[in-house]
């Protein structure tokens, strides 16, 4: 095993690593303004000749309201159903002819889109992007299609998967006022009652250059993008925005709990914690970034706590996993979920947990499991920049929560300045039960009727 | 997400342009060592390094009462080894990975079992992320008691895969088109029970030899150090193995009356599952290519696809459908499959049982081929434009016996594919009458 001060020799070094990458990206990185509102990031990275094109639009399922929920994702799905100068279907042929890769997602706080093109092909990509920014023209016929499809989506992913389903109806326990509520993909009440006039009121009301961030990164040359995305998307007008109704969550005053029954053969637990995000403005809040690493002590690597205690020594559960965000738009949650052992109760679990946290709240955390777990997150940010797209990623995601991208360095640096003592402090003050939701699934027996037999 | 990408397992190759933008990076042969192959790709432009070895250990040589042998012997490999100075608990390996920002990893596919290991290219945490591997891959201690724990997870996660309807259905999918080859058989909670620590070295003896191994590398490190890694990597290692028995032929899916090769599968589900397919080809047969192309066309080619236009652009029937090769060393298949609303399984059977044999029967159109061209021809750069991309081009070119050139030549392949080609291939390869059908969870049937 490495010595201690070997180890600190290590991190002094992956630090002086770090610190010339961050200067590497931040020199390459580039931020320009529309005088349309939309927000243009473009990051040069010369190692391969792609780039990879995304369009961030700041709507996502939070920005929904009750009846219509699912419709942010609904409109993903229509996207690709046409403008007046692109059909139905073409889109995707045009962007496929070029050689690219394309996709799109929604959560909670966005809904993204993005293609992937070796880089002489990026105009095309733009163009296609920014026709259907302001042109997008669906008829009714393509709506209950696709409203079909969009339905067979949420069987294949909810409803028939245990875990899904008791994450639905975690979330929805955990919050009461809050929009965090919804699942991303809508109820399917809501989706059999959706109308094409909710999917166009939808875009109609969100799909605006002021409420968009596009971002490029790969084999490209700022200056340049920077005049192609001028001359296509600059020509889509801003609009003014609906009113965004703050719809804080109430505090918690006391546990709550919900059991789901589902098909499966082990129970499965979760306990979730309201906590703190971090907020933009305060970056030097601490309490954010001890969460972060409060994650990774418990779950960080394999001898993580969590791991080593619940799964090899004690062997009751299966598998556990923790998780907390420090950055989004909505409320949010510290997460414990875990897989019964065969043979071990919920309780049992339940149990183990609260031990390794109550320990770890009156013993603290060593410095060396601080360390590292920091210097997984110095490694990581090298990584990280195998991969174009992930950067992309990171952007993206980071501006839609309301933060730049020039904080993402100085959040990291922060992290690397938590001490022992503040992770125990909020582990403390938030892994409480006034502020803890419990789900639990409860395995039920499939509905066997029969043997496998031939037609 | 508008659609879930299916793992397209084809390991395609090719012009290695990392490092310097528009450049063609060569793969360059290391010394052999052990018996076993090396290859390289040199990467500067990070500080860091990916190294594969490919093992010729996957399921296929499970024992047929004790499948699940292979993945757990890989799989317990980093609980417990012995280093240079000593045993190291799976504690003590599990730290020192994470003090050196390392990551091992380790999978069993159905040939290969894959040892893989990111690090750094600094020399000092370099050397050790290579010797801890080294000890792993080298010198894994079987711990009975970590054994039986994580027989006994094993075993959970088994039962609880048996409740879902999408293993459910590839296990019985596979046990269908595999026949009397090893991979029909899966583990079971009874196979996974069998097998013991003594069974685990004894597989890791018999397997584990450098004549089986391959190691591939990418990133910044030059050919000497490079060969340096490799040397460490193996050096524990035994170079050649006793012949090991030869495994059965994987025979061609053969004609049979549609109720032989039909099976439904009865299962709670609000979704039906349905899965098609027979044996194909192996990467090395020369219609790979088109193969390849022709099947980008008929339900490859994500949303432009034939059986996305049909079953889900047209009818609204399934969030996925896809089509896709799997070609191996040896042999390989080739699978079809979606997911619909339990009622109307027998619909969207239909239509995708009619878009394949009319694919078969007449081929693509001039304009099918020339779209899926332009689409493998352009999007060509983004198959290799990380280093893990790249790594696992080079572990497949050197895994598959496939020439170094291979990665020159590869859009040329593609340009020079033509329509009799693909149909003939389809013709010579894939036949309705041999296809195997499971169809998991529908109703009124």
């Amino acid at each position: 095993m490495l010595s201690n001060l070997l180890r600190i020799f290590f991190l002094f070094l992956l630090f002086a690593q770090f610190n010339w990458a961050i200067s590497a990206e931040s020199s390459d990185t580039h931020q320009y303004q529309l005088s349309n509102g939309l927000k243009l990031i473009v990051r040069e990275d010369h190692r391969a000749p792609t780039v990879a094109h995304m369009v961030w639009y700041r709507a996502g399922s939070m920005d929904e309201v009750n009846g219509k929920t699912g419709v942010a994702h609904v409109l993903e799905h229509m996207m690709f159903k046409g403008t007046d100068k692109v059909k139905a279907g073409e889109f995707s042929r045009l962007v496929a002819a070029v050689g690219g890769r394309e996709n799109a997602f929604t959560s909670r706080d966005y809904t993204a889109y993005f293609q992937q093109v070796e880089k002489s092909k990026l105009e095309d990509v733009i163009k296609l992007e920014a026709d259907r920014m302001s042109n997008l023209n669906f008829d009714n016929a393509e709506f209950l299609k696709e409203i079909q499809v969009i339905m067979e989506e949420r069987r294949l992913r909810t409803e028939d998967n245990p875990s899904s389903l008791l994450n639905e109806s975690l979330m929805a326990t955990a919050y009461m006022s809050s929009p965090y509520r919804h699942p991303v993909i809508g109820w399917m009440n809501d989706l059999q009652n959706m109308k094409a006039s909710d999917a166009r009121d939808w875009y109609r009301s969100w799909y605006a250059p002021n409420n968009a961030t596009v971002v490029i990164t790969g084999d490209v040359d700022a200056k340049k993008v920077l005049g192609l995305v001028e001359k296509y998307y600059g020509a889509a007008t801003a609009h003014e925005l609906p009113v965004r109704k703050p719809q804080i969550e109430p505090p918690q005053k006391g546990m709550k709990r919900v059991q789901v029954k589902a098909p499966a053969d082990s129970a499965q637990l979760a306990m979730a914690w309201k906590a703190p995000r971090l907020e933009p403005g305060k970056l030097d809040d601490p309490e954010p970034y001890a969460l972060e690493l409060l994650t990774a002590v418990l779950d960080g690597y394999d001898n993580a706590r969590l791991n080593r205690t619940l799964v090899k020594q004690e062997k009751v559960v299966n598998d556990v996993g923790v998780g907390y965000d420090m950055i989004s738009r909505g409320p949010e949650l510290f997460l414990i979920s875990a897989t019964m052992a065969k043979g071990k109760t919920v309780d049992q679990a339940q149990a183990s947990i609260r031990k390794a946290l109550d320990d770890l709240k009156q013993k603290g955390i060593l410095e060396s499991e601080l360390k590292r777990i920091k210097v997984r997150i110095l490694s990581e940010q090298i990584y990280k920049r195998d991969s174009i797209f992930g950067q992309a990623m990171e952007i993206g995601s980071t501006e839609m929560a309301g933060f730049s991208w020039k904080d993402i360095d100085y959040m990291l640096e922060k992290m690397q300045t938590i001490t022992p003592d503040q992770v125990q402090a909020v582990a403390k003050k938030y892994l409480v039960d006034e502020g803890l939701t419990i789900a639990v699934l409860d395995p039920q027996a499939r509905q066997a009727n029969g043997m496998e037999g031939k037609k | 997400m508008r659609f879930t990408y299916q793992l397209i397992s084809t390991c395609l190759l090719t012009l290695v342009y990392i490092g310097n933008a528009n450049a063609i990076l060569p793969i360059e042969k290391l010394d052999g060592y052990k018996g076993a192959k090396a290859y390289l790709v040199q990467t500067k432009a990070l500080p860091m390094v990916d190294i594969e070895v490919s093992i010729d250990a996957g399921d296929r040589y499970d024992p047929p009462n004790k499948s699940g042998l292979a993945d757990m012997t890989a799989g317990l490999m980093n609980y417990g080894a012995r280093g240079e100075k000593g045993i190291l608990s799976e504690a003590q390996i599990a730290d020192e990975i994470a003090d050196l920002g390392a990551n091992i990893g380790l999978s069993v596919g159905g040939e290969r079992a894959i040892l893989r290991i990111r690090s750094l290219s600094r020399k000092d945490l370099r050397d050790r992320a290579v010797q801890l591997a080294a000890a792993m891959l080298s010198s894994p201690t079987y711990d009975p008691k970590i054994v039986e724990r994580e027989k006994q997870r094993t075993i959970t996660s088994l039962q609880e895969a048996e409740t879902k309807p999408e293993f459910v259905l590839e296990r019985r999918f596979k046990k269908s088109v595999y026949g009397n080859y090893p991979l029909a058989n899966a583990p079971t909670t009874k196979s996974i029970a069998a097998v013991t620590p003594a069974d685990l070295t004894q597989f890791h003896k018999q397997f584990y030899r450098g004549d089986r191994m391959i190691v591939s590398i990418v990133g910044d490190v030059d050919r000497s150090q490079a060969n340096e890694i490799v040397q460490s990597l193996l050096k524990q290692i035994p170079s050649n193995s006793q012949p090991i028995p030869k495994l059965p032929e994987l025979e061609r899916s053969p004609i049979e009356p549609l109720a032989q090769r039909e099976i439904f599968i009865p299962f709670d589900s609000q979704q039906a599952h349905i899965a098609m397919g027979m044996t194909a080809v192996a990467r090395s047969n020369p219609d790979y290519f088109p193969l390849l192309v022709g099947n980008y066309i008929l339900g490859g080619g994500g949303f432009v696809s034939r059986l996305m236009s049909e079953v889900r652009e047209k009818r609204g029937l399934a969030y996925s459908v896809f089509s896709y090769f799997a070609p191996g060393k040896e042999n390989g298949i080739f699978q079809a499959g979606l997911q619909t609303k339990s009622d109307q399984a027998s619909l969207a059977l239909d239509v995708m049982s009619s878009t394949i044999a009319q694919f078969i029967a007449d081929g693509p159109l001039p304009s099918e081929l020339e779209a899926a061209k332009a689409n493998l021809i352009n999007g060509y750069p983004l198959r290799i434009d990380n280093n893990r991309k790249l790594l696992d081009n080079v572990s497949s070119i050197a895994w598959n016996d496939l020439p170094l050139d291979t990665m020159d030549v590869w859009t040329k392949k593609v340009e020079a594919v033509t329509l009799e080609q693909v149909r003939a291939a389809f013709q010579k390869y894939l036949a309705m009458d041999r296809m195997k059908i499971v169809v998991l969870g529908a109703k009124n049937k």
